[in-house]
């Protein structure tokens, strides 16, 4: 990415100004600057303030204890209540993290659309921890006398029971598809360790061919010598990698 | 170990065996062809030797390295077939599957929750922000900086009026976006709003070196009715390129040549500033995500519906003879000229008339019926390029330059 100099301008914002002086003071005393298409449109709207450091909206609580202002002109971060119901629930249940969820919204008010006191499930959205945590938001600001805990106790409940209930429904549309005569493939795992031990078998064709190499090149040096003269060295290391691969790989010893 | 691998090696080097290959080496190495009694180890090489004598004897150098070509087994074309065998499945399954429909039906109106929904509020990561958008700024979640849609909104607003009055006052606006996957909103935006569009790279230049950059651009002259006007090929011809009234930019970080130029000739522009854009690039900002291409699609199409609006409003007020433009000053200066030189002609045409008349009648009174003739045809052809530059100077028909073409790169 091509980016500009990091500085700033002054012309843009003064355009009406510029054109302004240059068609009161000419600068060729015969020709006139005509006054652009853009010129009324740009006196009627002119462009907005900028440049100057507001105070920034503020989301949490001064501290009276503060003796000098800190970061008073920088953005303050957005902190929400169900934040932390999320972090518990995402916390007590990972897995529900890897499930896919669609994020992607039409016009922005899918939100209005949904009535926390029927329940966990709501129109056009699936089952996740974002109902749980709606949910829970709903009973603590609208059940009198509950505490986080218990509406998050009842709510977890609510939400295992429906879990299970696609669980059985899923099992059941499985089976029925079985006996109907469908198929389904090899699983995540079955394809993962299937793949895993095409890599062993790389590795022991691999390995066999180093051993034959550095054995080969043991009797190329040392063919002169006597067998009883052999040095250890070589042998060492071409035992240690049999060893490795006999391991492994189950061959039978040479 | 490192002293028994130093012997492994060393060893090894000081008990190289011999060249193992060296009756082939020898062989390829010699050139002659004779029947030398070179050694050869290559049986079959001998054996041919000894059974044809009389054949002209292989060179052994070939006959070593030339290896037999290995014959593929042909297999039948079946492209055809398959082919055939696709189109009727194809025709097979075509009522098969699910049937996919359109489900995004946007609405007129841009809410603040579309805004979201199209992802304008996501700025940058809060350490790369540039302090000048502070102002646009609501807060900072997971470490980017949130943008305030009410701001967005408001710009989008400011920006979107800009762009309307420009139309309706017959200005030129030039929609830019740079980065792939713009094309679309740039040229939707363009064809609504009867505007350019560039989604290739600004040729640094255009503005400012625009007499190198972009001759000859054809370019035609049109009354209010947007209905091309003859007559001005002279002018056309000595013209130097237009600049445009406002140009729309949803990338100023790439476009910043461009907004420089722009500011150079003084050209209102709009650009789209994430919080890590510098805002002063641009007359008038619009706080948005610039790498959502939702949210560029919806600011792009708000905008070029302004613009649609706008020419619709110039459109009407033409019909009812209101004009919203002055003629450019350089269209207007052509006009005087060929006026004056219209007046000069015909007071030429005049002298030479009444010097004919004189002679005429000094001569007889048998030529003046010609004379008259002359010069009647003379004042008809006077009147019509009067007619011509009447037109064209007229109120109601007032030309106007407008770019035919757009840039091609």
């Amino acid at each position: 990415m091509v980016r500009g100099p990091a500085q700033r301008q002054v012309r843009p914002a003064r355009v009406y100004q510029t054109v302004t002086t240059l068609m009161e003071h000419r600068i060729k005393p015969r020709l006139a600057v005509q006054q652009p298409v853009w010129y009324k449109v740009v006196e009627s709207i002119p462009p907005s303030e900028i440049l100057t450091r507001p105070f920034p909206p503020q989301h949490r609580q001064p501290n009276p204890r503060a003796r000098k202002a800190s970061r008073l002109f920088q953005p303050q971060k957005l902190v929400y209540k169900e934040d932390e119901l999320r972090k518990k629930f995402y916390t007590d249940h990972p897995w529900e993290l890897a499930r896919p969820r669609m994020i992607i919204e039409m016009d922005g008010k899918d939100a209005l659309r949904c009535d926390w006191s029927k329940g966990l499930r709501q129109p056009g959205m699936p089952l996740s921890g974002e109902c749980v945590v709606q949910r829970q938001m709903y009973l603590m600001e609208n059940v009198p006398g509950i505490t986080e805990d218990t509406a998050y106790d009842q709510v977890r409940k609510e939400f295992y029971k429906l879990r299970q209930e696609e669980e059985i429904e899923r099992r059941i549309a499985q089976e029925e598809a079985r006996m109907v005569g469908a198929y389904f493939g090899q699983t995540f795992n079955q394809v993962g360790m299937k793949l895993e031990d095409q890599q062993f078998e790389r590795w022991k064709r691999w390995a066999t061919r180093e051993i034959e190499k550095i054995q080969g090149e043991q009797t190329a040096a040392y063919s002169s010598f006597d067998a009883s003269e052999d040095p250890e060295a070589a042998d060492l290391d071409v035992d240690s990698l049999r060893e490795d691969l006999e391991s492994t790989a189950n061959i039978p010893p040479a | 170990m490192i002293i028994r691998e130093f012997g492994l090696r060393q060893g090894r080097n000081a008990l190289a065996a011999p060249l193992r290959r060296g009756q082939q080496c020898l062989r390829a190495l010699s050139t002659e062809t004779s029947g030398t009694p070179v050694a050869t180890a290559d049986p079959a090489v001998e054996a041919a030797l000894q059974t044809n004598p009389e054949n002209p004897t292989v060179p052994s150098l070939f006959a070593r390295t030339a290896k037999p070509t290995r014959r593929r087994p042909v297999a039948p074309d079946t492209t055809k077939a398959d082919w055939e065998t696709a189109q009727q499945m194809r025709h097979n399954l075509r009522n098969v599957g699910a049937q996919v429909e359109h489900r995004y039906s946007p609405s007129d109106d841009v809410t603040l929750e579309l805004l979201m929904a199209s992802q304008a509020h996501m700025g940058h990561h809060a350490s790369v922000w540039n302090p000048a958008n502070a102002r646009y700024i609501y807060g900072i979640r997971q470490g980017i900086h949130i943008i305030s849609l009410e701001q967005t909104a408001a710009h989008l607003r400011r920006a979107a009026r800009v762009v309307e009055e420009v139309a309706y006052h017959g200005g030129l606006i030039l929609f830019v976006g740079t980065r792939p996957g713009q094309t679309q909103i740039v040229t939707q935006a363009a064809r609504l709003a009867k505007a350019c569009h560039l989604f290739t790279k600004w040729t640094p230049g255009t503005i400012t070196n625009s007499d190198k950059i972009l001759p000859g651009i054809p370019v035609e002259i049109v009354n209010e009715h947007d209905q091309p006007i003859g007559g001005f090929n002279q002018h056309l011809m000595d013209r130097r390129a237009l600049v445009p009234d406002l140009v729309v930019c949803l990338n100023p970080l790439e476009n910043f040549t461009m907004l420089r130029e722009c500011s150079q000739a003084n050209v209102p522009t709009i650009g789209i500033v994430d919080t890590n854009t510098e805002p002063t690039w641009v007359t008038y900002a619009i706080p948005a995500n610039d790498d959502s291409l939702r949210c560029l699609a919806v600011i792009g199409s708000v905008l070029g519906r302004a613009g649609e609006a706008g020419q619709k409003r110039r459109m009407e007020d033409a019909k009812n003879g209101k004009v919203t433009w002055d003629t450019p000053s350089e269209i207007k200066q052509f006009m005087e000229i060929q006026q004056k030189r219209a007046r000069w002609a015909k007071r030429a045409a005049d002298e030479e008339a009444a010097a004919s008349d004189t002679s005429g009648g000094l001569n007889g009174n048998s030529s003046g019926g010609g004379a008259t003739k002359d010069s009647e045809v003379f004042d008809e052809s006077m009147q019509e390029l009067q007619m011509e530059v009447d037109a064209a100077n007229a109120d109601d028909v007032s030309p106007q330059l407008r770019k035919m073409a757009r840039r091609t790169d």
